[in-house]
């Protein structure tokens, strides 16, 4: 679909027919118009000539509805493009919403933004409505009349009466409507026709032929077509109006059999298609010269019209297509299946796989349309063209992916992008079931979209128990880089790497995720695809036996710089990457740094789509809150993180931390029989068991046992000095030395906090210090004798820092609870954008930002934007609360 | 609402050729007149309303559209002697 310029010079033997370019002026003076009459009655002649005329008056956009248009976001896109570019100055810059994914809604809302955020009027000219078969869409457009901003008017066009409901606007007479009998031809208006085509016609027949017509414009033009250059006008008229044949079908045949045979030729076989250029319209017509032909056609008569300033893409007028598609079914059967195929290659070859499909399944060719499809589906996920997919799907018969594994893949890749995991699931066990019968060609490249795919539901369901060993047929099948390899698409072989490194990432298989995340974002900047090179480099924040700790915070922190370049600092994916940063940082003692992107990694997570990295970003708040001393928030998060991480299966991910640290601060705050349970409780997979030691360690020390502590931590793993950073170690010795410190023994004491100086030295790893409450054990060591002094002035000032808790973090009491609109717009609050800036941030009309904002003031007892803030700040509504 | 197949019989306005008529394969047609009555059996209310959408969309003018029988065609009504025609005329 695409707006038709209003420019488009208009074709001969139309009419300018004054009274109702001004009955439609008449109209516009209400807010919303609607011209409701059949096919050929010259709806669309009508306003592109008051389009045209009005261009210079007040902006005009103008949209055609799509032929079976059921896709709420394609139209509304549609809708928008046609506003925007009635704009004189367009500027791409300012409207992200070309690359942004939106649903139908979101596209809506910035129709109306877009509406109103203009003062000279515009007229939106929507045409074609009775192709809208969306009842989503139609409601929206119900929507956008009520909301529609003063300066604003809409023009409906419909074959028949719209299914919007219109009373309210009614009663305040903001409806205008021009039906049938309005469009009819006048007498004098049938005359002046003839006479502006040049036709000499009496009197008597002209009335005859108004008469005969009833003044049906399409009935008349292609009267006059017929007309023009004929032998005896008089004969064809007083033949037409002896006839009881029907109008149309007559007056076509008539058209159709006066043009010469190669345009016959020409109009019969491309009627085949929505859209045609010359170079299609050769292909199907089976000669060169079509373009001329078409053009020519534009000029002498409306049937044929262009859709674009430049000429060069033309349709029929809907009325002439659907007769000419049963010409040519009905005389040339035969050759329809091959015109069809013929149509759908060359639609394919040039992008359009949407109609390609189409023709594909009218040709009979399943498998090829499903095969097609398949093949396209991860490159339409990644479009966020959620929309096109299932309007492909719904071209299928139903039930056919039992048959085709390649179109039960596209399903089960579409219901995986609507969270229908279940749906997906089955969809998924249709293809696999299916693989084997596939041919050989194909069978690798299904089974890795079906192992990615069950990657990536495992993903999003938290379920990994039955995708690990997915995991290691994958890597072997896209480690191979043989000419099968090559066949495989870019995208698809992207998206594998990325479902694969992250499944190895939460299997703490870092060194693999870290080869493939690395190869899978290289592939992505290759081939374009930023979402996916954000996506694995987001995820690459994990230290290896190669890379350190400081570049893995590093990394971090450039995964959330490109995600930023790429206008994607706000999606879930990011999540990953914030929540490391902040763990990194909070681990060397940069607490502050750790508190911003922590968050950050709030604002942009969805847990419930993404539920391993809601262990991490747990995990991290609790740590966070450890590091300030706050052990009572601390709790709540390592036990929400507890929580989230027994609901994934299959993956150690972050569970010997949350655990070992759940525990700990049970301990430290009296409660050391839970904290047993909360051990007890956990079966170990894998994962670094010393934190589970720890644990048991501080146990014993808070009921006061500490030579339990000393034997717990001699049976532990920790005192073998680990390879990479020393995370565990550092408390281990810590904890020694305070049990030592209990049981009178300083210099043991003195020695072990000076050994635990030395581990954390290399990676400057402060946090252990906050966690195990070593002020005490640090005062035990004399100064001068440290090598550390450095390192332990950082810490000491850390220590500090967490025993004078801010009072603005204290809990406050709770406000009125903020809706989910709010809070996103509460967001912004504190950058400097602007409240229009907002708006368009958001995809919502200035007004909408404006009564949020005002909902927010009133609810947090706010005056302004600064107090707003400030008073979110302290109620930690911009920080971890999510709905 | 499941809508049992039925016989149904539309009135349109003027004779209709053999490309208008190629529109509907699965109905009989038959000249009145300046009439063209169609004639045939319609699975269910998706074929009724695909019936519907051609006719407009070929811009012929429909005058009638009217459900003979309701049911298997064989099931008589219960009084045959009234000779009821639900058609608006």
């Amino acid at each position: 679909m695409q707006p038709i310029s209003p420019d488009v010079p208009a074709a001969r033997g139309l009419l300018d027919r004054e009274d109702l370019l001004e009955l439609l002026d008449r109209a516009v003076t209400k807010r919303v118009t609607v011209i409701s009459a059949p096919p050929g009655s010259g709806k669309t002649s009508l306003l592109r000539a008051w389009a045209e005329r009005s261009s210079n008056l007040r902006r005009v956009a103008f949209v055609s509805v799509a032929r079976d248009q059921r896709n709420p976001e394609q139209f509304w896109r549609a809708v928008l493009d046609a506003i925007r570019s009635s704009a004189d100055s367009t500027d791409p810059e300012t409207h992200p919403s070309a690359t942004a994914v939106l649903d139908g809604n979101q596209v809506a809302d910035s129709v109306l933004l877009e509406l109103a955020e203009h003062v000279e009027p515009v007229v939106l000219v929507i045409d074609d409505l009775h192709e809208l078969k969306s009842a989503e869409a139609l409601t929206q457009v119900e929507h956008l009349l009520a909301a529609l901003p003063s300066s604003a008017r809409v023009v409906l066009s419909s074959r028949r009466d719209p299914p919007i409901r219109l009373h309210q606007l009614r009663l305040a007479d903001e409806v205008a409507e021009i039906r049938g009998g309005d469009l009819r031809f006048t007498e004098r208006e049938t005359r002046e026709l003839l006479a502006a085509s040049g036709i000499g016609l009496s009197a008597a027949g002209a009335a005859a032929l108004h008469q005969r017509t009833e003044g049906w414009a399409a009935g008349l033009r292609l009267a006059v077509i017929s007309l023009n250059g004929h032998p005896d006008p008089e004969q064809f008229v007083a033949e037409f109006s002896g006839t009881d044949r029907a109008i149309g079908e007559y007056l076509m045949a008539e058209m159709l059999e006066r043009q010469p045979s190669e345009v016959q030729r020409l109009l019969v076989r491309t009627s085949l298609v929505e859209r045609m250029n010359g170079e299609l319209a050769d292909l199907l017509a089976g000669r060169l010269g079509s373009e001329q032909m078409l053009l020519e056609l534009e000029e002498a008569n409306a049937f044929v019209v262009s859709l674009d300033a430049q000429r060069t893409w033309f349709r029929y007028h809907h009325l002439l297509a659907d007769f000419l598609r049963l010409e040519l079914r009905r005389t040339l059967a035969d050759e329809v299946p091959d015109l069809h195929r013929r149509a759908a290659q060359w639609l394919a070859d040039h992008g359009d796989v949407v109609e390609a499909v189409r023709h594909m399944l009218a040709a009979g060719d399943l498998t090829d349309a499903a095969r097609l499809v398949a093949d396209h589906s991860f490159r339409w996920v990644l479009d966020g063209q959620a929309g096109t997919i299932d309007a492909v799907l719904q071209a299928f018969p139903e039930g056919a992916s039992a048959d085709h594994p390649d179109l039960a893949l596209t399903h089960a890749a579409a219901e995986l992008n609507h969270g229908r995991l279940e749906e997906a699931a089955a969809q998924l066990a249709l293809a696999e079931s299916h693989v084997q019968s596939a041919p050989p060609a194909r069978r690798r490249r299904l089974s890795v979209a079906i192992a990615s795919l069950r990657l990536a539901l495992a993903r999003r369901s938290g379920q990994f128990t039955d995708v690990i060993e997915q995991v290691n047929l994958l890597d072997a099948s896209i480690a191979d880089n043989s000419n099968d390899a090559i066949a495989m698409d870019s995208e698809l072989r992207a998206v594998a790497l990325l479902n694969l490194g992250i499944v190895e990432t939460w299997s703490r298989r870092f060194d693999d995720a870290e080869r493939h995340l690395s190869e899978g974002a290289a592939l992505a900047q290759a081939i374009g695809r930023p979402y996916l090179e954000v996506a694995c480099r987001a995820h690459q924040v994990f230290p290896t036996t190669r890379v350190s700790l400081v570049s893995a915070r590093e990394r971090g922190r450039q995964a959330v710089a490109l995600a930023e370049r790429y206008g994607l600092g706000d999606r879930p994916i990011l999540a990953p990457a914030l929540g490391a940063i902040a763990f990194w940082a909070i681990w060397m003692g940069d607490v502050d740094e750790g508190e911003s992107a922590l968050r950050r990694a709030w604002e942009v997570a969805e847990p419930q789509i993404d539920p391993a990295a809601a262990v991490l970003l747990h995990l991290v708040t609790g740590q966070f809150h450890s590091a300030r001393g706050q052990h009572q928030a601390a709790l709540e998060a390592f036990a929400a993180g507890a929580q989230a991480q027994s609901r994934l299966t299959g993956v150690p991910a972050l569970a010997t931390p949350v655990v070992g640290w759940l525990a700990s601060t049970q301990a430290r705050l009296g409660m050391p029989d839970e904290a047993r349970e909360t051990l007890a409780g956990f079966s170990a997979e894998t994962g670094p068991m010393s934190f589970i030691f720890n644990a048991r360690a501080v146990i014993c020390l808070a009921e006061e046992d500490p030579a339990g502590a000393l034997d717990v931590l001699r049976d532990g793993p920790g005192v073998t000095p680990p390879t990479g950073p020393a995370f565990t170690l550092v408390e281990t010795y810590l904890l020694a030395g305070i049990a030592h410190l209990a049981l009178g023994e300083r210099s043991a004491a003195a020695a072990a906090a000076e050994a635990a100086l030395a581990a954390a030295e290399p990676d400057r790893l402060i946090f252990p210090f906050a966690m195990a409450g070593a002020a005490e054990l640090l005062d035990a060591l004399p100064r001068h004798e440290t090598a550390h002094g450095a390192l332990l002035a950082d810490i000491v000032d850390v220590l500090r820092g967490a025993s004078t808790p801010s009072i603005s973090r204290e809990r406050l009491s709770q406000p009125e609870e903020l809706s989910p609109s709010e809070l996103r717009v509460l967001r912004y609050l504190p950058t400097n954008l602007t409240r229009p800036e907002i708006a368009r941030e958001l995809y919502v009309s200035i007004n909408t930002v404006n009564t949020h904002i005002r909902n927010i003031y009133s609810k947090l007892g706010a005056r302004d934007r600064s107090s707003a803030v400030q008073r979110a700040r302290e109620l930690r509504l911009l920080s971890t609360r999510r709905s | 609402m499941a809508t049992l197949p039925g016989l149904y019989a539309i009135r349109i306005r003027g004779r209709l050729g053999a490309t208008a008529l190629s529109a509907f394969p699965s109905m009989v047609s038959e000249l009145k007149g300046s009439e063209t009555v169609l004639t045939g059996l319609l699975e269910d209310r998706s074929a009724v309303y695909g019936v519907l959408a051609q006719i407009e969309a070929l811009g012929l003018e429909l005058l009638e559209f009217r459900q003979i029988t309701a049911g298997p065609p064989a099931r008589a009504r219960k009084s045959p002697s009234s000779g009821e025609d639900a058609s608006p005329g």
